[in-house]
């Protein structure tokens, strides 16, 4: 079996314009629950309102479609209310950093046994380009047409804050590790969460100078940073530039998590 | 094994030619009835995963697959007898 299974492939092609990085997202997550060897029906995809919530509409196992930022909040309702069932949480950084940000927060809290896996695509994406709480200092919105203000939110730092068992963060160039990531998300018990950060070329990069996708591939490659060597970078007393993200396994512990099954 | 490229869902984006190690995807010349331009295989032959997946009994590299975000990118079994290309390299 691959991933391609788990598509419901009368639906595709899928809307995301050329080049979206929420499909390569997908696939990685795909890829991982069919390792995990689960069935279809016993599994969920649960997503918000968004570009990125879009993904269980494609996927042929039972999901729901929910309101916007909410899609912690049921996916809390159907873990708890049957804990066979494995949970994946699709959401991206305008669901869950902005409005659904105190769901987040407390689901990492509890320590719920999800995956949640966050497409950053630094941009309200399907509403045409609005700043998120994630867009980098300094890039240009709709609503920041001058360069944004704001220091951004790292949902990773938050996440491990809060109290999540698993948090990493990959890109969308780095497929192979994104989808170790997801499977060692998929096997904590608790709340694991993996940032994504993706490119939008339509609302993102057209106005932030990446006129091809792959200028913003070749953007997120190479300012990403490992967990390794920011720690010795850190430890050399080096600084470490502004506009760089860190990538890697950020967090694995072992709290005492919820809706477990026994 | 070969490769293929589904044309319904190919939007051309053209990141299949930025992740392949190989370079076997290129720029497609021209646009098909859709009007996108598809890349075009160049020697495909050299595929790790075409040669050998049947011999390690498991997927080798799969990043154009993993990465293409319309999922367009597949490999499908060659038809017995048919004639193929062996890539040679020194």
């Amino acid at each position: 079996m691959t991933f391609e299974d788990w598509f419901r492939t009368d639906r595709l092609p899928h809307i995301y314009c050329a080049g979206c990085g929420n499909g390569t997202i997908i696939n990685c997550t795909l890829s991982a629950v069919d390792q995990m060897g689960w069935k279809k029906d016993d599994t969920v995809f649960v997503s918000g309102i968004g570009c990125s919530s879009r993904a269980p509409g494609y996927i042929v196992t039972d999901s729901l479609h929910t309101t916007h930022g909410r899609a912690l909040a049921f996916a809390t309702g159907v873990k708890l209310a049957n804990p066979v069932l494995n949970v994946v949480v699709f959401t991206g950084d305008g669901d869950l950093a902005a409005i659904g940000g105190n769901h987040f927060i407390h689901a990492c809290r509890r320590n719920i046994d999800l995956t949640v896996v966050c497409m950053n695509n630094q941009i309200y994406g399907m509403t045409g380009g609005q700043g998120s709480p994630t867009t980098p200092w300094g890039c240009l919105s709709t609503t920041t047409p001058y360069g944004c203000a704001e220091p951004a939110f790292d949902l990773c730092e938050l996440a491990i804050a809060a109290g999540a068992n698993y948090v990493a963060r990959w890109t969308s160039y780095h497929v192979k590790e994104l989808e170790k990531a997801v499977k060692a998300g998929l096997e904590t018990p608790g709340f694991s969460f993996i940032e994504a950060m993706t490119q939008c070329p339509t609302n993102f990069g057209r106005r932030n100078k990446f006129k091809q996708v792959a200028d913003q591939v070749e953007y997120i490659k190479t300012h990403a940073l490992l967990r390794a060597k920011r720690d010795r970078m850190i430890e050399q007393g080096e600084k470490v530039p502004d506009d760089f993200f860190v990538i890697g396994e950020l967090m694995r512990r072992k709290r005492p998590a919820m809706g477990v099954k026994v | 094994m070969k490769l293929a490229i589904d044309e319904t869902r190919c939007k051309g984006c053209n990141l299949c030619i930025k992740v392949c190690p190989y370079k076997i995807f290129k720029e497609g010349k021209r646009p098909n009835r859709r009007g996108i331009v598809v890349p075009e295989l160049d020697r495909p032959e050299r595929c790790a995963n075409c040669r050998l997946q049947h011999l390690y009994g498991r997927r080798l590299c799969g990043v154009c697959e993993l990465t293409c975000p319309d999922q367009a990118i597949h490999w499908i079994e060659e038809q017995p007898y048919e004639p193929m290309k062996v890539a040679i390299e020194y």
